[in-house]
């Protein structure tokens, strides 16, 4: 008896609980008289109330298009927006930031700029776009992809730790990896047998930033070749390898991976775990945090510096890599003017600049377009963030992307799966012989992708 | 009874397992027809397929031999299947003997031993993906004992059954304890088989003698036999088709630097991430033929070690 | 005491050590339920600074609420109910059709068609997974629960097997008496063989329930809108934004973990049968 009645309540609770659930909506209704644009991005947290706020204020400016932003947090954002493509489903607009822009425009899942806008307005938004911006949207001639934040990585520095083990002042730049090598030994501890401190450790996802550094090239766009094993890429895996060889790999991926356990995934570099780190320009905020807290109790702050990443400029003048967040347009989105609008609006192009430095000031991102990084407004802001303005100083360099080329996504793993593979275990690895079988492998891929003929359906588009 | 009823009845058998025909046609027949003819594409659901003949199955050759990609996946379920599946059929029949002594409380301890099965596996790979954290796992707080350098777990690369690195779990390791908690399903199985064995054996088996581990040797352990087969077979079809909680240890990703990466992830992904349904067709189809030649290879030796009431087939 | 024979000492202490090696082992296999249900009652400050300690430092029910309102809980629990409802439905009603069919009636081709299904039960789902994918999407199911639902209603190989053999133990005569009473097959298989066959269709249903709630890769590849998710997926999203909240995590998980538990308090006779019954066919 008491079962059955436990199982009746139980029952009736879901009833309820269904009945509940399927009328409620989580997301804000469009107004009447809108244009519903569905935009997906992989923000969360405090980024994505930051978002939020962007979308309002863009609802607020607008009386034709309405923005409905879905947070899409989790992992393989590209496979589900790849399924709701072949789904027959997709949203208007997304913002995402992994190298599938060629891949998808070589596959025609994407709308080139070109053909949702006037040719004019495009032409305008390219010459608007800085040149690390523009190169990370543009394939084939056309623009696939328009990006809203830059991401520049450069070398933190924990200038308390690094006087102290020089000795000296810090320097202002790097001049040579062997520098860097150098204040490295200097600043590494161990206790024991267990490293407590480590002055650098390459990232293995970075080998993307040292090749160009060193003077490499991944992809010959002339001659539409990969090259991975490119004598100065392979120089810069060795060199990274030869962290590994000095500190011992297991002690390298327990010592990284500890990184990953550390409270609320901290910046290791607060927690004086490494002397330099190669990390984004969103680490700022986290620094200039730290050192508030510090000051309200009282304490005097660490001091913390950035420096590029040492190159030699007379030889390549590649300065590091740059990837970024990008607004792409699925094809068959329903509402792409709506899309476009946005966009605008979120880069600043058209006058806008004021909210785009808004924009970049909330997020703490990088702008896209000098003119939003010469406004008032974010140059105010700049003052007040020494280390940020490195960064956006560094944006305006030569950083290199991810090549632009069908399979970039697949390179980018496979490189670094490879680099990891060198780091973290002890194996011996050719890592010339290595580079050249990835190449090789790629360049098949792209041969079987290979002529394709470009034939543009135009059947769901929004005129 | 008349001609007319007997038509009805014989129509009536095809009407009532309709749904099941129309589900055959669809859900089976089609995509079975249709996965075989893309293995010989190239085809990403956007533009149409290509022929490419049998480029993808010899991409998966080399795969092999080189133990990239698909053969990286294939070594990784393997080793997977190989830990995993005899660890739990020991397990599952340990327990089953436990839970069958006479003692009392006997359903408390069944129920505790089976509970861990009911975890949905969403909830067990969170729990377990905190309980394996390499510095703040409670597993690696108890192994800190043991271990100058506790193993990494999910973070790592390892294989704790290898020359290399003996007893340094990496992510499989992980996954096959895993798999260990929730044995509770055959456990029961077991236990069951355990009951219906005729207690006369073994009082004949005592009249002679025998021992505990004698009368489990000769007597429990050939009566499981044939369940052991059973569940060594789908012990296999389940490490092959894993992929919920790798998909969430893993980060959808099988890192670090796939070795995690099992092959039905690694389908998924070439699938749905690299947009290659031809190649993706080809490995299963190549699944196919590997697990239909792994259970034919096992119902061959099953005639030397599998016992049916007790005679050996 | 001292009038115990030698060989009742001796299966007093096995006992007492059998009991204590239950007892060790069973606690073995709660613990890390315990440590979830624990950790989800910490405060986070706890779970990082002291992340040994096994009680709470102060009982944080708040961490249920926070949860509660992060994932969106309740929205994703409705949706998992929908879905879970739809496929049991739909899977108890096709099953015991089709189980009735091969059972309980005589037509060319039943043996080569119960082969048929046998075999489907073998085929890993990775060879028809994408013709299907596309297959949904072209009949427009993509982003919707019926892609998930809709196939409940086509039967299960396993399930079909199942309920086979124990509808065949039911005595054919019954069937047999009711035709001459002018019953039609319909007619048999509702008012006589589902009656009698309740046990065997709870166990079917309480197998599906468990199998829907726990799907996951289903929803990942069918459903794109938030507002759909099943609790499964959500979690599973929840996770990668949340990876350092372990005190939320868990308390998610805990929730997600207990209607499965009181499932099993509830129906646990009909689990165990159905999970033997698969074992000795």
């Amino acid at each position: 008896m008491r079962q059955r009645i436990s199982v009746i309540l139980f029952l009736l609770t879901s009833a309820v609980i269904a009945v509940w659930g399927t009328s409620v909506s989580l997301t804000s209704e469009t107004p009447v008289g809108r244009e519903e644009v569905v935009f997906w991005h992989f923000w969360s947290g405090a980024d994505g109330k930051v978002v939020d706020q962007i979308v309002q204020r863009f609802n607020r400016s607008q009386e034709q298009y309405f923005v409905r932003a879905v947070s899409m947090p989790g992992n393989n954002f590209d496979m589900k927006l790849f399924l709701a493509i072949t789904g027959g489903d997709p949203p208007d607009l997304i913002n995402q930031d992994d190298p599938i822009v060629a891949d998808w425009a070589h596959r025609e899942a994407l709308y080139s700029m070109e053909e949702i806008a006037p040719a004019e307005e495009v032409d305008r938004m390219k010459q608007w776009l800085l040149p690390a911006a523009r190169s990370l949207g543009e394939y084939d001639g056309k623009l696939y992809a328009v990006c809203n934040g830059l991401d520049i990585r450069a070398l933190y520095f924990n200038q308390d730790l690094v006087e102290a083990a020089l000795q000296r002042p810090a320097p202002p730049f790097l001049s040579s990896t062997d520098e860097l090598d150098s204040v490295a030994q200097a600043c590494t501890k161990y206790q024991g047998q267990q490293l407590t401190q480590v002055g650098y450790l390459p990232d293995p996802r970075r080998l993307w930033a040292w090749g160009p550094a060193f003077g490499g090239d991944f992809y010959n766009e002339v001659d539409n070749e990969f090259t991975a094993d490119d004598d100065a890429i392979v120089r810069a895996l060795d060199w990274m390898v030869s962290y590994r060889r000095r500190l011992g790999a297991h002690n390298v991926a327990t010592f990284r991976q500890n990184d990953q356990s550390l409270p609320n995934k901290m910046f290791p570099l607060l927690a004086n775990r490494y002397a330099v780190v190669l990390d984004g320009q969103w680490r700022v905020r986290d620094i200039e945090a730290a050192q508030e807290e510090s000051l309200l109790k009282g304490q005097s702050p660490t001091r913390y510096g950035v420096w590029p990443l040492p190159h030699d400029p007379t030889a390549s003048g590649k300065a590091g890599w740059v990837n970024g967040n990008v607004f792409l347009v699925p094809r068959h989105s329903k509402q792409s003017k709506g899309a476009w609008e946005f966009i605008k609006f979120w880069t600043g192009l058209d006058g806008q600049q004021d909210e785009a430095a808004k924009t970049c000031i909330a997020g703490g991102w990088i702008p896209v377009a000098k003119p939003v990084s010469d406004s008032e407004l974010f140059q105010g802001y700049l003052d007040e963030h020494p280390l940020f303005e490195r960064f956006v100083e560094f944006s305006q360099t030569d950083q290199v992307p991810t090549p632009l080329v069908p399979g970039a996504a697949r390179y980018y793993r496979e490189i670094n799966n490879l680099v990891q593979r060198a780091m973290y275990s002890e194996e011996q690895i050719d890592l010339k012989a290595e580079l050249a079988l990835i190449s090789q492998q790629m360049q098949q891929q792209l041969d079987r992708l290979g002529d394709r003929s470009h034939v543009v359906d135009d059947g769901g588009r929004n005129e | 009874m008349s001609a007319v009823t007997q038509r009805r009845r014989r129509l009536s058998g095809w009407i009532f397992v309709s749904p099941w025909l129309l589900g055959l046609l669809i859900l089976f027949i089609y995509p079975f027809i249709a996965s075989f003819l893309w293995s010989f594409t190239e085809y990403d659901l956007l533009t149409s397929p290509r022929y490419v003949g049998t480029d993808h199955y010899q991409r998966i050759a080399q795969e092999i031999a080189s133990g990239e990609g698909f053969g990286k996946a294939l070594v990784n379920t393997v080793y997977f299947a190989v830990v995993s599946v005899p660890l739990s059929i020991f397990m599952a029949i340990s327990l089953a003997v436990m839970l069958n002594w006479k003692v009392r409380g006997q359903a408390i301890f069944r129920t505790l031993f089976y509970l861990p099965s009911m975890v949905p596996i969403v909830a067990s790979s969170i729990l377990w993906l905190w309980l394996l954290d390499p510095r703040d796992g409670m597993v690696n707080g108890f192994l800190g004992f043991f271990y100058e350098v506790p193993p990494l777990w999910f973070q790592g690369i390892q294989e704790a059954i290898s020359l290399d690195t003996p007893l340094q779990f990496g992510s499989k390791d992980g996954l096959a304890m895993m798999s260990l908690w929730g044995v509770g399903n055959f456990m029961l199985i077991y236990l069951a088989a355990i009951g219906d064995i005729e207690p006369s054996l073994y009082h004949a088996a005592e009249l002679d003698g025998a021992g505990v581990w004698q009368k489990f040797r000769h007597i429990t352990l050939p009566m499981l036999s044939p369940i052991i087969f059973f569940n060594l077979i789908l012990g296999i079809i389940q490490s092959v088709q894993a992929f919920t909680q790798v998909y969430i240890v893993s980060e959808g990703t099988g890192q670090p630097a796939e070795s995690s990466l099992m092959i039905s992830l690694q389908l998924f992904l070439s699938a749905f991430r690299d947009l290659e349904m031809g190649y993706a067709s080809a490995i299963a189809w190549v699944l196919f033929a590997l697990l239909g030649l792994a259970t034919w290879g096992l119902f061959r030796t099953s005639k030397n070690w599998v016992h049916y009431r007790g005679v050996r087939m | 005491m001292s009038s115990m024979t030698g060989g009742e000492m001796n299966n007093q202490r096995t006992s007492v050590w059998r009991i204590t090696l239950l007892i060790v082992v069973s606690a073995l296999f709660m613990l890390p339920l315990v440590l979830m249900l624990l950790a989800s009652l910490k405060p986070a400050e706890q779970l990082t600074g002291d992340p040994y300690s096994l009680l709470p430092e102060r009982v944080v029910w708040s961490n249920y609420q926070q949860a509660l309102e992060a994932i969106p809980y309740l929205k994703y629990l409705a949706n998992s109910i929908v879905l879970c409802v739809g496929s049991v439905v739909g899977t108890v009603v096709s099953c015991s059709l089709v189980a009735y069919g091969f059972a309980r009636l005589r037509w060319r081709g039943r043996k080569a068609m119960f082969a048929v299904l046998i075999a489907t039960m073998l085929l890993p789902w990775h060879v028809t997974m994408i013709p299907r994918f596309v297959l949904f999407s072209e009949l427009g199911l993509y982003n919707q629960l019926a892609a998930i639902i809709l196939p409940t209603f086509l039967g299960d190989a396993f399930y079909i097997f199942m309920l086979r053999q124990f509808f065949m133990s039911i005595p054919e005569e019954l069937s047999e008496a009711a035709r001459l009473d002018g019953l039609s097959e319909f007619g048999i298989y509702w008012r006589i063989i589902v009656p009698l066959s309740k046990p065997a269709l709870v166990t079917v249903a309480m197998f599906q329930l468990v199998v829907s709630w726990n799907d996951f890769s289903s929803p990942l590849l069918y459903l794109s809108d938030q507002e759909k998710f099943p609790l499964a997926y959500g979690l599973e999203q929840f996770v990668s934004s949340y990876s350092d909240q372990t005190h939320l995590l868990m308390a998610a998980s805990v929730m997600f973990t207990l209607p499965m538990v009181f499932l099993f308090f509830v129906a646990q006779k009909s689990f165990t049968r159905g999970i033997t019954m698969t074992g000795s066919k």
